[in-house]
């Protein structure tokens, strides 16, 4: 771990080492899944669904527990009761770690922006790497969302991810 | 407990007082019931009291009665114990105000519902107040038969008896009534929260729960929406340019 926090990866004889650990990362995302509404089908077809098959991306779907998880798909309408419960388990999840937001529930309230018991956002409780606009999205939207994270898992430098520099969202489409 | 009971019991003479200029307002003609509901309505009388039935009317076949308030748990064990009604469908509650303008009487922002009625109207079978609870009973037994029974709710001390003496699956119905519409039920077991968080403040079914959001942000649904290419307003623009 010091190794990644002090930015010895990307510079000198251990670059390559760091890209390749970047390209580890990429192709082994376990995704844990949060289906809470109607986008968790839309998510079940991406994952599960023989015409997207998310699992050729390397994504794999089934971790146990969110202790295993690097990637979490919030999908679905987030209420104030269930938003502790998001919180608490996206704390369990080890860096470094990803958030897709699916839907315009989780991304801003979606068509209950003024309910009194929904969350207008799930970005006011955990950051969130990409959003994926949509009510609900199709399930190549979701696709492109891994895509766009696997580029940007890529690209990036271990250190600065973890002191949050550079940080800014990915909108599919946006 | 002895107060509520002096209160639930001075409230059905009011309801019947009440009902007269409430029947008023909402100008809704009962058709005759049929034979069968015609049946259940004097056999339901039979049981609880005729004074306790206050009105009755039948809605697409169904019969629909209003009972006194303190028949209402008698109501529950007519139904379930001689009427053969052995399902509870359901328990909710009404809110018969008219639904508030947001952000103050002259606000005209919102035009989400422009149908909202602006004066109270009340459903079949009436109502004396704001405030109404109601509740269907089936049976398992009997193919197409059912009941609806409505209850009057006091507007400032809005107790009423629970039905999970007769019907256990009152239980979640009556908290989630309680919880949307502060509703009280006496004799309920544990009137907590069901869906909402447990320090949620309000009753959010009432009409009168501020919509915070709607307060700070207007109504965004209404959109000028742009007309389709080769429309009158497309072409009349293309020939200007």
């Amino acid at each position: 771990m010091g190794l990644m926090t002090s930015g010895a990866l990307r510079k000198g004889m251990l670059k390559p080492v760091g890209e390749l650990l970047n390209y580890s990362r990429k192709y082994s995302l376990w995704m844990f899944q949060w289906g809470l509404a109607c986008c968790a089908i839309e998510m079940g077809a991406a994952l599960a669904g023989p015409r997207y098959d998310v699992m050729r991306l390397g994504v794999i779907p089934f971790p146990a527990s969110p202790r295993q998880a690097d990637l979490i798909v919030i999908s679905g309408t987030v209420t104030d009761k269930m938003a502790p419960a998001i919180k608490r388990l996206y704390e369990q999840m080890p860096d470094p770690k990803y958030v897709i937001s699916m839907g315009s529930c989780a991304n801003c309230g979606g068509p209950y922006w003024d309910s009194y018991s929904v969350t207008k956002g799930v970005d006011q409780i955990i950051p969130v790497d990409v959003y994926v606009p949509g009510c609900p999205p199709r399930p190549e939207a979701f696709i492109q969302a891994i895509v766009m994270l696997q580029e940007r898992i890529q690209k990036e430098d271990p250190a600065d991810r973890w002191q949050g520099k550079g940080w800014e969202p990915i909108i599919v489409g946006g | 407990m002895a107060d509520d009971e002096a209160t639930s019991a001075a409230n059905p003479a009011d309801g019947v007082d009440e009902s007269a200029p409430a029947a008023a307002v909402a100008t809704i003609d009962p058709p005759a019931p049929s034979p069968e509901n015609a049946d259940l309505l004097a056999r339901l009388a039979a049981e609880i009291g005729a004074e306790a039935v206050l009105e009755s009317a039948e809605a697409c076949g169904d019969l629909v009665v209003r009972v006194a308030l303190d028949a209402w748990a008698n109501a529950a064990a007519a139904c379930r114990r001689t009427l053969g009604f052995d399902y509870l469908c359901f328990i909710s509650g009404i809110d018969w105000m008219p639904m508030p303008a947001v952000g103050g009487d002259d606000a005209t922002t919102d035009t989400s519902a422009p149908t909202q009625p602006t004066e109270t109207t009340y459903g079949v079978a009436g109502s004396a107040g704001r405030f109404q609870a109601f509740a269907r009973v089936l049976s398992t037994r009997v193919a197409r038969s059912g009941l609806t029974l409505k209850v009057d709710v006091p507007t400032a001390n809005p107790h009423l008896p629970s039905w999970c003496a007769t019907f256990p699956g009152a239980d979640w119905h009556e908290r989630e009534c309680w919880e949307m519409y502060g509703f009280i039920f006496d004799g309920h077991p544990s009137l907590r929260h069901l869906y909402l968080p447990h320090e949620f403040e309000g009753f959010p079914l009432r009409k009168d729960f501020p919509l915070l959001a709607r307060e700070v942000k207007p109504w965004p649904g209404l959109v000028n929406v742009e007309g389709m290419p080769g429309e009158a307003d497309d072409e009349a623009e293309g020939g200007e340019s």
